[in-house]
Order: C-alpha cells, then structure tokens, then sequence
C-alpha cells in the first residue's frame, strides 16, 4: 500500500462532505491575515461562486474583495482555509496551473513587448516549459489571431503598450487572460480606469464575452451599480466578510441588512426609526404605515426601510388601504435624465423619492406626500440592522 | 525685492559653480596644451602650444606602445563590467523578491554596509587571497577581486527593480512564469535603459582603476593604462610630453562614452532616488 493509498483510506466520522458544487469555486473558512494587522483582512465561512457564473463581488474599499480575489488566484496564500476551483483543492497549487488568469485594474502591460507578445506571453512561456503539452508555433499565432479578432485588436497587434488608449489597454489585458482558456476569468475593478462612456461599453462587451466563453468569471468591484447590472451572481462584502449571496435582484430586493440595503441602489434606500404601537401598525413622526396582516413578535421599535423608487406622491387626502405614507418638504430636486430625485426632509430624517421627469414636478419647500404599497417596505432590527424575516412573512399576503 | 534678491542668490550660485568647474578643468587644459609642446618649450609656463607639435603622440603611440595597455584596459573593463553586472542584477532581484515577501529585509543593510567600507581597506586581504589563488599576474586575478565592489550596481539596480509595478510580476506569476523566466523576460526588458546606465558606469570606474591592476599585474607589458602612465613616467628621466600625450589618449575613450551617454547616467541617479 503507498503512501497515498494510506491517506485515501477514511476513518469513521471523517468521510469527506459531498462536494457541492462541482463547479466555480468554493472557499470554505478561508481567512487572511497580514503580519503586523490584529483583524483578519478575510474572514469568509463559506463562500461558493457558481460554476459558469458571472459573479461580482462588490463591498466599499478594504473589505476584503480584492483579497478575495487574489486568492484564488494563487497570488495570495490565505492564513486559513481550503479553496476549490471546480472541485480540486487548489490551495497548494501554484498560481500558474490554477486554470486561472486574471485582469488586473491597471491591465499590468508589459510595457516593452508588443501587443501580440503581451497577449501570447503566457501561451510561449508554456510551450517553452513543457514541449509536450504546450502549443506549437502556428497554434499559438491562431489563438492570438482568434483573441485579438474577437477584441478588436487585429490592427493593434504591433503595438506596444504606451501607444494604446485606456479602453484598448483594457481590451489587450482581457485578451491576455483569456487567450489561455482559463477556467475562471478573475477581473480586478477592470473598468475603473476607463472613463464614464467607455464604462458603460466595456460593462456590455464584458457581459457578451461572458455568454461566449460560458466560464466562470469573477470581477471585483466598489461600484453597485456596475454590480448589479453585470453579475449573474451577487456577492456583498463589508468589514472582511460576505453579508449577501444571491442573484442581483434577490439581494436588491431582500437585503439582509441595512448595510446591504443602502450600499446597493441609487439614491440608497431611506431608513428610519420608527415606533409599533400596534402589530399591524408602525408609527413615527411624518411617517405611517399599515401592514396588510399583524406580524408577531416585532419589537417595540424597527428600522423601516423603503426605497425611493417605489414610493408615489399622492395627494394629501388620498388614504390606501395598507401602506407607508410619509410627509415632507422638499429640499431639493435632482434632475437625472428619465426621472428626478426630491431630497425631502420630515422629522423623522430626510427621505427621497423618485419621480418621472415629464410629469409634475415637485417644487423646492413644497410639502410632498409619497406611498408606499406594504410589500416594499423592509423592516430592520434597530440594534442589529439586520432583516426582521417575520414581517416578510406577513407583508406577502398583502 | 524680492525678486531682485533671488536673481542675486542665482547670479552668485551660478559664479561659485563657475569657479569650480574652472578649477577642475585647469589641470586637465595645462595637461591637454603641454601636451601637444616640443620638448624645447615644454616647461615654459606660457600653457598655449605654439606652434604645436604632435611628436608627442607619436612617441606615445610607438615608445610607450600605449595601443597594447589600452586593449589591456579594455578586456579588464569590458569584464569587471560583465562580471559584475551578471552577479549584481540577480542579487537586487533577489532582494527586491525577500523585501516583497517579508518586508524590508536585513539583506538591504548589509548590501549598503559594503559600501560604506574603503576600497583600500580591502586591498591587503585581497591581495593575500590571489596570491594564495595564484592569480597573480593573471587576467582572472585582475577581474574578480573587483566584484567586491558591485554593491553600488547591487542598490542602483534594486531601486530600479523596485520601480517594476507588483502587478507586472503577478500577472507574470499567473502566467506559470518562474522567477527566472520573469527576471529574463519582465525586468531585463523594462530595465534595459537602467542597465545600459549602470554599466557605463561601472565600466568608466574600472577603466581609471589604477592600484589592483598595479599590484596583480606589475610588468610594463600587461598592466592597465593607469599603472601604465605611472610606470612611464621614470623618475630618472620623466618624459612629460609623451606622457600627457599618453594620458589624454587614455581618458578619450571615457570621455566619448561619458558624452554619449551622460543623460542615461543622470537619468539612472535620479530614478534611483539615491542621488
């Protein structure tokens, strides 16, 4: 018997977990702590990016997404931990062999080597390591042939880096990555250089090249709405761990917290602090709400939350049956193309809503009305932010 | 007034600089026209050669045989240059790698250290030690004691190394690329111009070494075209004519380099930040 039959062979009670998924990647207790740092940079239970997913991990800076990121990359070795790319642990796998390439936020160039160089660096470097699974000549100029057709970077092959714009650097760096056929595509905030137009272009050509590669693609970002708008597959991180998983509407329309409520969506969330005088009831200076069904055990004050583009100016007297409605006088109003946001304020906080542009425009110090119908009120626990479950519960049944 | 007071401290700023480059260039013009004199006026101190004569090179060239020193000079400056560079860019590598990984290292200190200790202090044990090689008298002799001086190509070479953005090396690293393969394909290529700089300054450095060619290579026909000069220059019966002749024929080679490449030179200090 060899070594590594002996390590196969399972004691009682230590039978491996069935590893779910198959596919993407898996983190499970890894954690990461830089010397000389007492808190842990990373500290994520599990965490599992689908298989064939588009999945963005997005949280203010320093929350550890970028860290994330570099480990599975390899470049960063986690303190504790396992990781799995596609059912293997990767964790003593050298970068180079991960099945994983990746695009660095300032694209990483090599600045003295042409276009093409730079894109088929990785696939010589192979070739010239390993004569036998490496590709020939004439391959490695097809796959860079193929690449740079694909990117619109077949004029730009003999050039060198400097001589590129922002979006054509961005475009070679993507190409670099994924001449090589990565199983996992890792994007590091690869449009924060590229200005607002080119942004939204580069979010789209991203989207599409994820629907043709059919990979798994990994991209880290601050930006919420980049988040939302590119990812198959939310991840929400604050203070080095994940708050929220799910698709992007689960997570916009369920955050789990007040955290995750007003990082994602523009203007954020409102929020305020209101009283239950009833169980069917929330109550609060400026502000009324009735709930469709009293919700047991709620505690004697909640954080009511709210966003601005499901709330309605009605007029004064107008009386739904269930709902928020809440008062205010408008500060200001932000003219934003489609629509307008009206910053109110009320004494119970400030408060926005969004309103159609080519309607009736609110006016600066009139006093402003808004409902909300009571399946998209959130309700947070005022101590711990998080979501109370048991009023979804009850605002379902509206 | 103020203005006024600030033009003053340039003008003067700018006289002192004056000063001291006519100070340093004073020997070298008095060398440069005594040089081009007959034997005949040769100690008058009127030090414009006229009428000039270029029998003095000419003496040079076919007495002094000053041709065979210079190639001397050459292969040992073309090798300490070689030599040196080929250990001291792997080293600020290396360095730059242990820094990166574990913060900044001691090894930095110690490389630094080495600078600080005078090149004459080294000489006896240097000496004792290719005696005790029997290297002396020969070219490898000659060579490798002076690597003990790479720790300045060791830190200008790391500063710049340091330059390298850490994203270029990971992208590299992702890649499946070893630390070879990068320093071969990523750092020689961004740091060609830096090592362009640093070699002509090593090579210019070697070129004027004049005490260890003197010492492991002492016969007239092998050594260097420092010793060379002074070996020359007889104390019986010193031929000052010829001999200028000869010096200022042995600084052309490091003046010719100096002017073609003085910008990458100061360029090199600069981004170095060890200025």
């Amino acid at each position: 018997m060899t070594s590594t039959d002996l390590a196969e062979v399972q004691l009682p009670g230590t039978e491996r977990e069935p590893q779910e998924p198959e596919t993407g990647v898996l983190f499970e207790g890894v954690t990461k702590r830089y010397a000389g740092n007492d808190r842990l940079s990373l500290d994520l239970d599990r965490l599992s990016l689908p298989g064939g997913s588009l999945t963005v991990l997005v949280g203010p800076s320093g929350c550890g997404k970028t860290t994330a990121l570099r480990i599975v990359s390899g470049l960063e070795t986690p303190t504790d931990g396992r990781l799995f790319i596609d059912g293997a642990d990767v964790i003593d796998t050298p970068p180079g062999r991960r099945g994983v390439s990746m695009v660095f936020q300032d694209f990483a160039l090599y600045p003295h080597l042409t276009v093409e160089k730079n894109i088929s660096f990785g696939l010589r470097l192979q070739a010239r390591h390993d004569r036998r699974s490496g590709l020939d000549d004439a391959e490695i100029e097809r796959r860079v042939a193929q690449v740079c057709g694909s990117l619109g970077l077949a004029a730009l092959r003999k050039r060198r880096p400097a001589q590129l714009s922002g979006g054509e650097r961005q475009r070679v760096g993507l190409a670099r990555a994924i001449v090589r056929r990565p199983t996992v595509l890792l994007l590091d905030e690869p449009l924060s250089a590229l200005d607002a137009q080119l942004r939204q272009r580069a979010r789209a050509e991203l989207v599409g090249l994820h629907r043709e590669l059919g990979n798994t693609i990994v991209l880290v970002t601050h930006d919420q709405l980049e988040a939302m708008s590119m990812a198959t597959h939310l991840v929400v991180m604050n203070h080095s761990k994940v708050l929220q998983a799910g698709s992007p509407t689960e997570v916009y329309r369920r955050p789990v917290d007040t955290f995750v409520a007003t990082f994602l969506g523009s203007p954020p969330m409102n929020l305020s602090t209101v009283g239950v005088p009833a169980a069917d009831r929330l109550a609060g200076p400026d502000l009324e709400a009735r709930l469709p069904r009293p919700v047991p055990g709620l505690p004697s004050e909640v954080q009511l939350g709210w966003r601005p583009g499901d709330a309605t100016p009605v007029r004064h007297d107008a009386d739904p049956r269930t709902g928020l409605f809440a008062d205010g006088v408008v500060e200001l109003v932000e003219f934003t193309g489609d629509t307008m946001v009206a910053q109110c304020t009320s004494a119970s906080g400030r408060w926005a809503v969004v309103v159609p542009a080519n309607g009736n425009a609110p006016a600066v110090g009139e006093s402003l009305r808004v409902h909300v119908p009571a399946a998209r009120l959130h309700l947070f626990d005022p101590v711990t932010g998080s979501r109370l479950e048991a009023a979804d519960a009850g605002s379902a049944h509206e | 007034m103020f203005r006024a007071s600030a033009r003053g401290a340039g003008v003067a700023r700018h006289l002192l600089l004056i000063v001291a480059v006519v100070l340093m260039l004073l020997p070298l013009a008095y060398a440069l026209g005594t040089s081009f004199k007959p034997v005949s006026t040769l100690y008058d101190l009127n030090p414009v050669p006229l009428p000039g004569t270029l029998e003095n090179y000419d003496l040079a060239l076919t007495r002094f045989e000053i041709g065979r020193l210079l190639l001397n000079t050459l292969l040992m400056a073309a090798g300490v240059t070689v030599t040196t560079m080929l250990v001291a860019l792997p080293a600020a590598y290396a360095l730059v790698l242990f820094e990166r990984a574990r913060g900044r290292s001691l090894m930095v200190v110690v490389v630094g250290a080495a600078l600080l200790i005078p090149p004459g202090a080294l000489i006896i044990p240097q000496f004792l030690m290719t005696s005790w090689l029997g290297w002396q008298g020969n070219p490898v002799g000659l060579i490798i004691p002076q690597l003990g001086t790479s720790a300045l190509a060791v830190l200008l070479l790391r500063d710049h190394i340091r330059s390298v953005p850490p994203s270029l090396i990971g992208a590299a690293v992702l890649e499946g690329a070893t630390p070879w393969d990068i320093l071969r394909q990523v750092v020689l290529g961004l740091l060609r111009p830096a090592l362009g700089a640093v070699a002509i300054l090593l090579f210019i450095n070697t070129w004027n070494e004049y005490l260890w060619p003197l010492l492991v290579m002492p016969s007239v026909e092998d050594t260097t075209i420092q010793p060379g000069l002074a070996l020359f220059a007889a104390p019986e019966n010193p031929q000052y004519g010829p001999l200028l002749a000869a010096a200022m024929l042995a600084s052309l080679p490091v003046l010719v380099m100096y002017v073609l490449a003085s910008r990458r030179i100061a360029d090199a200090f600069i981004h170095s930040g060890l200025r």
